[in-house]
């Protein structure tokens, strides 16, 4: 066994005390039921024997039939609560599972390296946790009865019928080391195929994403070819998988059928005294009876069989989530919202810094300082992929960075993030709009806004002007990521959330992109004046927003500059 | 019922094998049947035998033996082909998913969203495997062997012919179809409701950091819980459904089984049948048994697999986003291209654009500007035909574009639009979408052209260099700028920009707008911006205002 998969076995049983007390019935239930089976075919028999060898009349023989009836119903009923809480015990393990995974990973760093891809991410959470759920529900209740009934069943017999006991008992365990030989390579070709469907999962999102650029370009046979092509190779590999699970459940079914006919000839040889092992006569009941046993002995394995690959499959899907979400961790991570908190501007103070790419590649700034007082708007100047971006995420402490970084005069490590991100605001290029209404997206700056906030906010981001033109208003529902808006209305959309904010420290990333220059002018106007008494860095290649602000810097030879102002418009702060 | 319907076709195309499949699942159960039933008979001929070592051991005993390698050759063909046969099914249902798509795009529906279109790409089209593997096989199994084991009773044991027929029947038939009906909506709402979480967790990553900066990270979690919680809630009712009916399958087999002893104890003290023949049937009962056991959990996840049909029939069945014409008509070379009095509206109380007119020459380079929202981007949009306008008409030179293929049309226009992706692939592969035959001295230009060359050729892998989701590795200009340097890969006579220089410093801005005509020489541009143009880039400036070019 790999170590991988000897850990992911670790997780698994340490996920499993989350269900465990459904999990224990569950695994209880079908064991009484394994019970009672002995009882119903003991009496099924001997009502046959009674029948047959002992001539007895029907009316005689209606009590042990009831019997039968209620056994077998009680029986069934057993069953179907092992199943009903091995059901509730593996829901309760995935939700589990799946609120640690989800809120452990909201709980990073957004800007951490080797993130992964959203479809991956969704992959594991949702598709790689359900494939634990056949592990709980049925591999681990199938186990149980594999270990037990066999040699129960076997240890009822052999005083009965010593040979039948003797093939039972021998024959039943033998069975698990074949299915293991054959089984060697299963847990390999499953890792292979849990690989396989998340790269497929991968590729459809990101083909999704440019359904429309590739058909622009006339790709669609192509693409439509490159995914039939993917997704035979994971039935290639799908099919590696279950070749060799079927192949050591047809190993088990020999050996099944080899004990089952064995005692069907076994006792016929016995009736017609060919052979002579026993020392009582042999009686219809009792051959009926072993009969009857022959394939219940081996059905729990035959069970377990049919859920082997569970276990290889819940294993992978650990393998995979570790690979794609890190160590599963151990405790949930209680999130909370920070609620924006009114407060004075902030200064921001650059002691030294040295930046680098957010793929460590190359410098941004080396050994750079810069003092940036409270309550001075400053922009950001310079070519794209400089490094301004990285700037701002730096300053919000998204990036790492060597030497200080102060917010007013306080380290940044020092800084309580509950604090940082109450009092900060930071507008992200390309920021994401959620499937919601217009007034939802603008709120979600500040869950609980009042309405009349929310319309103020969207009043000075220019959003109501268009707002107004649509059906339903603010209350206008947008599709995922902005569908159904234009570029320069989806940002007005993400600038509306920052006079929700009441930040002391307003960082904007391109905020006017898409915007043309009249509306350009009048939202840097509001945020100019919404911005008074805080301090505002605005990183822009427009040089009418450098304009109107105080100070400008542009990022060249890895240190700032400052850079000169484009003619100011007298009387704007 | 007719959202399974149309994906027959499917189906059909692989119905050999399926046939193939359903036999083998036949015979593994009629062997199964035959196994018990023969032992039955045989212990008990030989109980009651006087014969002693004369009795026919060989024909029984093989019989046993036989019936046994059977049922395990082709239990094991079965699965093979069975599933073999399914997983190609699915990858026939993803290319004819994606192949339905195409034609669909831009989606007519705002409501489906990017995470909701990759769950019902894998995990509906997964759903659906139930459909054949699991319900309709076993399902038709049980049916013929029920009517076998029915067939065989009425024969040799008439008395238990109609209770076993009619339990079986209760079984097989009507207690799948209370199933059916009953976990239908649960069935759907599960689906449904897997499509929330995953739409949760795209939200939540691709909008990871401003979630954080934002601080809800609280709300998002607790949003995330509650949709798990109500997927665990829905999941654990369609269990109760599956069990429950499972329990009651397995109620009517034992009232099978004892209204088969009873009717056979009773003919057995009226003298007939032989009793050996009695304990046969009564065991072959029992294994019969065997087949409507696995067929509760199918019909459970058929009730999933139809939601899942169902949302996959929605998707491919959203109206064409255009008509092709009946007998398309050639694009015309070197022709002008008219707007003539077009007006359109997204919705129809806001028109975007007020029978707008505008001519372009071949080989004209104009620049399109105007108020953001102002039908900049839906003036390139109805050029290509993703939209139709209510009023008006767009012609290249005498030909209509309605009257030409959008394959031919779109092989002619190349766009930049304002939210072109990277795709997960290397550089070179990313520009190659544009063009497969482009050389590599031709990306080089177009990265250049783009000013974007150098910056790759400082990578260590060049061309090759990987690119992550949405082009993590890359900066936002830098994503822009290599969408942009596809958009030149193309050889199309037409360049369509949508707001090219967007993510450019002005000076980057300005040093494009100078190798712009180099890089377009002899092509039309169409360029939507709203940055300041300086003189010499196009030969034309065309301000749209209130819908109408001023």
């Amino acid at each position: 066994m790999t170590p991988e998969a000897k850990a992911a076995g670790k997780a698994l049983s340490r996920l499993q005390k989350r269900g465990s007390r459904s999990l224990l019935l569950a695994m209880a239930a079908p064991l009484v039921g394994g019970g009672l089976l002995v009882w119903q075919a003991w009496t099924l028999a001997d009502i046959l024997g009674r029948a047959i060898e002992g001539g007895e009349a029907p009316q005689a023989l209606l009590p042990a039939i009831g019997l039968v009836l209620a056994l077998l119903i009680t029986r069934a009923g057993l069953g179907a609560l092992g199943e009903w809480f091995g059901a509730v015990g593996a829901e309760t393990i995935k939700q589990d599972l799946r609120e640690l995974l989800f809120s452990s990973l909201l709980s990073r760093s957004p800007r951490r390296g080797e993130m992964a891809s959203s479809g991956a991410a969704v992959a594991a959470i949702v598709d790689q946790v359900e494939a634990l759920d056949a592990y709980y529900a049925r591999y681990l209740p199938a186990m149980a009865q594999a270990a037990l009934l066999p040699l129960v069943f076997g240890a009822i017999i052999l005083p009965l019928d010593w040979v039948a006991g003797l093939l039972f008992i021998v024959t039943a365990p033998l069975i698990p080391v074949f299915m293991a030989l054959v089984g060697w390579g299963a847990q390999r070709a499953t890792d292979r195929q849990a690989k396989a469907l998340t790269r497929l999962s991968g590729r459809f999102g990101d083909r999704l994403r440019g359904l429309l650029t590739l058909k622009l370009f006339g790709r669609a046979e192509a693409e439509t070819a490159g995914i039939v092509a993917a997704s035979e190779a994971l039935r290639q590999r799908t099919l590696n998988v279950l070749r060799i699970a079927f192949l050591s459940s047809a190993v088990l079914e020999f050996f099944a059928a080899l004990g089952v006919a064995g005692v069907a000839l076994y006792l016929g040889l016995t009736f017609i005294e060919f052979l002579n092992l026993r020392s009582s006569p042999l009686t219809l009941q009792l051959a009926v009876f072993l009969l009857l046993m022959a394939p219940e002995v081996y059905n729990p394995l035959r069970l377990l069989a049919a859920h082997y690959h569970d276990r290889a499959a819940a294993k992978a899907a650990i393998v995979e989530i570790e690979r794609q979400l890190g160590e599963l961790p151990t405790e949930a991570k209680v999130l909370h919202d920070i609620a924006p908190l009114p407060g004075d501007a902030i200064a921001v103070t650059l002691d030294g810094i040295t930046l680098r790419t957010p793929d460590r590649q190359r410098l941004v700034l080396h050994d750079t300082s810069l003092d940036i007082a409270a309550g001075e708007h400053v922009a950001l100047v310079g070519p794209s992929g400089q490094g301004k971006t990285t700037l701002l995420e730096a300053i919000i402490g998204l990036r790492q960075h060597e030497g200080r970084i102060a917010l007013d005069g306080a380290d940044l490590g020092d800084w309580p993030l509950e604090s940082l991100r109450a009092r900060s605001f930071l507008l992200t290029q390309k920021p994401r709009l959620i499937h919601a209404s217009l007034a939802d997206n603008i709120a979600l700056a500040r869950p609980g806004a009042s309405r009349r906030d929310i319309e103020q906010a969207a009043d000075l981001a220019q959003v109501t002007p268009f707002a107004d033109a649509m059906a339903d208003g603010l209350d206008t529902i947008i599709g995922e990521d902005g569908l159904g808006l234009s570029g320069g209305q989806a940002q007005r959309v993400v600038i509306a959330r920052l006079f929700l904010r009441d930040a002391g420290l307003i960082l904007l990333d391109e905020p006017t992109a898409h915007l043309d220059g009249a509306l350009e002018a009048e939202i840097m106007t509001a945020i100019i004046g919404y911005a008074r008494g805080r301090t505002l860095i605005v990183a822009t290649h427009s040089a009418a927003v450098a304009g109107k602000l105080g100070k400008s810097w542009r990022i060249a030879g890895e240190t700032l500059l400052p850079a000169p102002l484009p003619a100011r418009k007298k009387g704007v702060a | 019922m007719k959202a399974l319907a149309s994906l027959v076709p499917l189906f059909r195309r692989r119905a050999g094998a399926m046939v193939l499949a359903l036999l083998l699942a036949l015979v593994t159960l009629a062997a199964g049947v035959a196994l018990l039933g023969t032992s039955g008979w045989f212990i008990t001929a030989t109980a009651l035998t006087s014969a002693g070592l004369a009795f026919n051991l060989f024909v029984p005993s093989s019989l046993v033996r036989g019936f046994s390698f059977v049922r395990i050759l082709s239990r094991y063909g079965e699965r093979l082909v069975g599933h073999d046969t399914t997983l190609k099914l699915l990858s026939d249902l993803r290319g004819w998913l994606f192949a339905a798509l195409f034609p669909r795009v831009p989606l007519a529906n705002r409501s489906i969203r990017h995470g909701d279109l990759v769950s019902r790409l894998t995990a509906d089209v997964d759903a659906l495997d139930t459909a054949f593997l699991v319900a309709i096989g076993p399902f038709l199994g049980a049916i013929l062997i029920g009517a076998g084991v029915t067939a065989v009773l009425a024969w040799l044991l008439p008395g238990a012919a109609i209770i076993y027929g009619l339990a079986i029947a209760g079984a097989v038939l009507i207690v799948p179809v209370l199933l059916v009906a009953l976990g239908r909506s649960a069935g759907r709402q599960v689906v449904a409701a897997a499509a929330d979480a995953r739409i949760a967790v795209y939200d939540a990553v691709a909008g990871h950091a401003d979630l954080t900066l934002l601080g809800v990270l609280g709300t998002t979690s607790r949003r995330f819980s509650q949709a798990m919680q109500h997927l665990r809630g829905l999941r654990l009712t369609t269990a109760a459904l599956t069990i429950g009916a499972g329990w009651l399958v397995q109620a009517l087999a034992a009232l099978a089984l004892v209204g088969t002893l009873w009717a056979g104890v009773e003919a057995h003290a009226a003298g007939t049948p032989d009793p050996a023949v009695m304990v046969a049937l009564v065991l072959a009962v029992l294994g019969s048994f065997e087949a409507t056991a696995v067929i509760v959990r199918s019909v459970g996840k058929a009730a999933s697999a139809l939601a899942a049909a169902e949302r996959l029939d929605a998707l491919a069945s959203l109206p064409l986003t255009i008509a092709e014409p009946a007998t398309p008509r050639a694009f015309p070379l070197n022709a002008p291209i008219h707007f003539s009095d077009v007006s359109f509206g997204y919705t129809p109380d806001t028109d975007v654009l007020k029978a707008f007119s505008l001519t372009v020459a071949p080989g004209e380079r104009i620049a399109i500007v105007g108020p953001s929202g102002g039908g900049k981007s839906t003036l390139l949009r109805l050029l290509l035909r993703l939209n139709t306008p209510q009023a008006g008409a767009i012609s290249i030179g005498d030909t209509v574009i309605a009257d030409i293929a959008s394959a031919d049309l779109h092989a002619q226009m190349s766009l930049l639009s304002q939210d072109s992706p990277v795709f997960i692939d290397t550089i070179r592969n990313n520009l190659l979408i544009a063009r497969l035959d482009a050389s590599d001295e031709e990306l080089w230009q177009a990265l250049d052209a783009a000013h974007l060359g150098d910056f790759v050729r400082a990578q260590p892998k060049g061309l090759d260099t990987p690119v992550g989701e949405a082009g993590r590795t890359l900066s936002t200009g830098q994503m822009r700028r290599l969408c942009l340097a596809r958009t030149l890969v193309s050889k199309a006579p037409i360049i369509l920009l949508d707001e090219p220089t967007d993510a450019l410093d002005r000076a980057t801005e300005l040093a494009f707008f100078e190798t712009l005509s180099e890089a377009t020489r002899g092509r039309t541009v169409l360029m939507v911006t709203h940055a300041a143009i300086p003189p010499g880039t196009v030969d034309r400036v065309v301000a749209l205002r209130n819908g109408r070019a001023d």
